[in-house]
């Protein structure tokens, strides 16, 4: 029996390292799409959601840029562009989610940071954690009570993602 | 004797509200200053929406946009 490969829309949610935005935001976000396409995703739009303060640290920063991307994919490339995110660097975190179709005035709000005018806002500077260490915890996996091994919340939330498809 | 009714509480979360981890104006409602979520007669919804409503304050908390402890 042949096996049919669906495609379908998903939503993706990255945290981007305010030091690559500082940088160049077109090859912070370069360095997702790129990796979406390398997956077999058609890139629908990607566009800077927000910089905001994390309610909590990540990997040593306070602060960080929200990258929302929409792409078409077939389900089987998602586990691979998962394994590919978890070793970049330069993204905190992500959650990617199936979603029915590109919400209306996504398009154009992703078209509008390809124009001449369109610049990114400077990162305020105070994103790195003042521990010297730079050891950061979750709260969710600092419990004194239940020793939870690192990473089960993640995971938890990555299956909640991944059990959409 | 007088008896005291349960006082009424108004819901948080309307028909019209979509459940979305980006509407932070309306998770950070549906959260105790300590980060938990509200119960079900607190936000107002039913117990499927209430459930979507848990999966989406999950997903903003995953995504450092809520404290898992406020």
């Amino acid at each position: 029996m042949r096996h049919l490969k669906l495609t379908y829309v998903y939503e993706g949610m990255f945290l981007i390292d305010n030091d690559l935005v500082r940088a160049d935001w077109a090859a912070a976000k370069a360095m997702v799409t790129d990796l979406l396409e390398k997956h077999g995703a058609t890139v629908q739009s990607a566009r800077r959601w927000d910089e905001r303060a994390l309610a909590y640290p990540i990997k040593g920063r306070r602060r960080a840029t929200y990258l929302l991307a929409y792409y078409g994919m077939d389900g089987d490339g998602i586990p691979g562009f998962q394994r590919d995110l978890e070793i970049q660097d330069g993204v905190l975190r992500y959650l990617n989610l199936r979603v029915d179709a590109l919400p209306e005035g996504e398009d154009e709000l992703s078209k509008a940071e390809l124009a001449d005018d369109f610049s990114v806002p400077e990162p305020p500077a105070d994103d790195a954690v003042d521990d010297e260490t730079g050891a950061t915890e979750d709260p969710d996996t600092t419990g004194d009570e239940v020793d939870v091994p690192d990473g089960v919340a993640d995971a938890d939330v990555t299956q909640a993602a991944t059990t959409d498809n | 004797m007088r008896t005291t009714r349960p006082r009424k509480t108004v819901a948080i979360v309307h028909k019209s509200d979509v459940l979305d981890y980006k509407n932070l104006e309306l998770l950070e409602k549906c959260i105790s200053p300590q980060g938990q979520i509200l119960p079900r007669r607190r936000t107002g919804v039913n117990t499927q929406r209430q459930r979507e409503l848990k999966n989406v304050i999950k997903r903003a908390r995953h995504l450092a946009l809520l404290p898992f402890v406020g």
